[in-house]
């Protein structure tokens, strides 16, 4: 099984790598122009893949990944699935703060609710930000690249005295538990 | 002495800061006690939302309620809506209702007109209560409203026709919920319409500024529109279904509608070997995997993914249901089956 390992290559220099993963690849071409356009002081690379595995071919030229972002659409249940069976393909290592959830069509009325509260459960039980974005609109393509850029820094190293594991502490997505419901009631 | 300063100060800080936090949980208590609004992190969604259901029992409606009135909500399509609880609704007082409702239509209609033009379009309102359809005593009764009106350019003595028809409705609703709410108000939560949109607004705002209530869109969402899929098919043994057809979009450039239709007894016997022994039950993990079922044999045929889509429409003989909230049910025998999931429906879409 091929994973992807977060440190088994050198870091570049005042350079920031992001994977983003999705099924559909519509948004990912979008917020990538936009991440790349809106960061001046750093290197970001931005590679775009449908799914993990990666292909072995580019195994030697890829660079070491900093973040990767799986961009889960909840208007189809593929998407879903898809995030969930390219999750087994990581090492472990990258979930100490180095992936993200990102989750469109969040508001929208005709998705099922159960599917949301998946996400949520899925993100909570491997401590991992969830992050819903908003890809119609170009402020809510910007707003999403900006909060993007803000992990990726901090997961490449690249802010003084923070690492993406303290980050995460403060980031990681929650499910409120079956008893602090009961509480309100 | 700046030491016995800093002594005398440090406790004062620490009392003040637990105060400070008593204080916070308290009034987050009483805020949450005083008010019934419950933050619903969309978790309480999820609990609220039911995992298995009865096995739908076939029963003949008619022996509970007038056949003539079931006569009237079958094999029609109704537009859906929720509505909130309504304030001092009496179902004794229809009549004077017909009455009120009747002339805001006819205000309303001749707002801005000094001198009447045309005909005279008499709007006759009906209200009517449709016994039988509640199950619980919690349920309040079924309540019909039929508007007639002549046609334009209709001859002196044509009999008025029913331009406009809805219902509220509440079948098995959320026992909790029902319990909780305060004696003046009646929850009729589900709301189906049938005419002119014109109309239908005219009536929702009267609704509105008579009983204090509000009107809302509702729509079947797929996961709903699965579960009616498969109580459909779980009726097949006693009346026969004739076909499962259903509608999916994929979202392809240009959109892709895909029409799979499936011979009723070929769905009967998937759905029975998808469903486990327990017989009052269904629940929504083998409502789920009939589905990807369906799917997975329509992908090793076309190569197409369906789960990529999102169901639009289901549709047996039994009845027919679409995304967007219309629903029409061909049969009498497991409409309150129906009726109890858009019930239920309509009570987790509403915002209180």
């Amino acid at each position: 099984m091929s994973l992807l390992k977060p440190f088994s290559k050198l870091p570049g220099l005042n350079t920031a790598n992001i994977l983003l993963v999705e099924n559909e690849e519509q948004f990912q071409q979008k917020l990538a122009d936009t991440v790349v356009l809106h960061e001046k002081n750093v290197n970001v690379n931005v590679r775009l893949a449908r799914s993990l595995p990666l292909p072995m071919e580019n195994e030697e030229s890829r660079p070491r990944i900093d973040l990767v972002v799986f961009i889960i659409h909840l208007t189809s249940e593929l998407s879903f699935q898809s995030a969930e069976t390219s999750l087994k393909y990581l090492d472990p290592g990258y979930f100490l703060g180095k992936v993200c959830f990102l989750v469109t069509n969040a508001r929208n009325a005709s998705v099922p609710p159960e599917r949301l509260v998946s996400v949520r459960k899925l993100a909570a039980s491997l401590h991992c930000p969830l992050l819903c974005a908003e890809d119609q609109t170009t402020e809510g393509v910007t707003t999403a690249a900006h909060r993007l850029l803000a992990i990726l820094k901090v997961a490449a190293g690249l802010v003084p005295m923070a690492t993406g594991l303290y980050l995460s502490t403060f980031t990681r997505c929650t499910v409120p538990s079956d008893i602090d419901q009961q509480n309100f009631e | 002495m700046e030491e016995r300063n800093s002594i005398v100060k440090t406790p004062l800080n620490n009392v003040l800061a637990q105060r400070r936090s008593k204080s916070y949980r308290r009034s987050m208590q009483s805020c949450v006690e005083a008010t019934n609004l419950e933050y619903t992190s969309g978790h309480l969604t999820a609990l609220r939302t039911p995992r298995s259901r009865r096995t739908p029992k076939s029963r003949d409606i008619t022996k509970q309620v007038d056949p003539d009135q079931v006569a009237l909500l079958v094999t029609k399509e109704w537009q859906l809506s929720y509505v909130t609880p309504l304030y001092h609704f009496r179902h004794t007082q229809l009549k004077y209702y017909s009455k009120q409702l009747s002339a805001f239509i006819v205000s309303e209609k001749q707002q801005g007109l000094a001198i009447e033009v045309g005909q005279e379009l008499g709007f006759k309102v009906n209200f009517s209560v449709v016994l039988g359809l509640a199950e619980m005593d919690e349920d309040a009764e079924t309540v019909f409203i039929q508007i007639l009106s002549k046609q334009a350019f209709a001859a002196k003595d044509d009999a008025q026709k029913v331009v406009w028809s809805g219902w509220l409705t509440c079948v098995n609703g959320d026992l909790e919920y029902l319990r909780s709410l305060p004696s003046e108000f009646v929850s009729l939560p589900l709301l189906c319409t049938r005419g002119p949109e014109s109309l239908t607004v005219l009536i929702k705002s009267w609704f509105e500024k008579t009983f204090d209530c509000c009107f809302g869109p509702l729509g079947i969402n797929s996961t709903n529109l699965q579960w009616l899929a498969a109580l459909w098919t779980g009726c097949h043994p006693t009346i026969n279904i004739q076909y499962l057809k259903l509608v999916w979009t994929l979202p392809t450039l240009p959109p892709m509608d895909v029409k799979y239709t499936i011979h009723p007894q070929d769905a009967w016997e998937l759905w029975d070997s998808v469903r486990q022994d327990d017989i009052t039950d269904v629940s929504i993990e083998e409502v789920t995997r009939f589905i990807k079922v369906l799917q997975s044999h329509f992908f090793r045929h076309f190569r197409i993914d369906l789960s990529a889509g999102s169901l639009m429409q289901v549709s047996t003989a039994l009845g027919s249901s679409h995304h967007s909230g219309k629903i029409k049910i061909a049969s009498p025998t497991y409409i309150t089956t129906i009726l109890q999931l858009l019930t239920e429906c309509a009570l987790l879409k509403m915002p209180i």
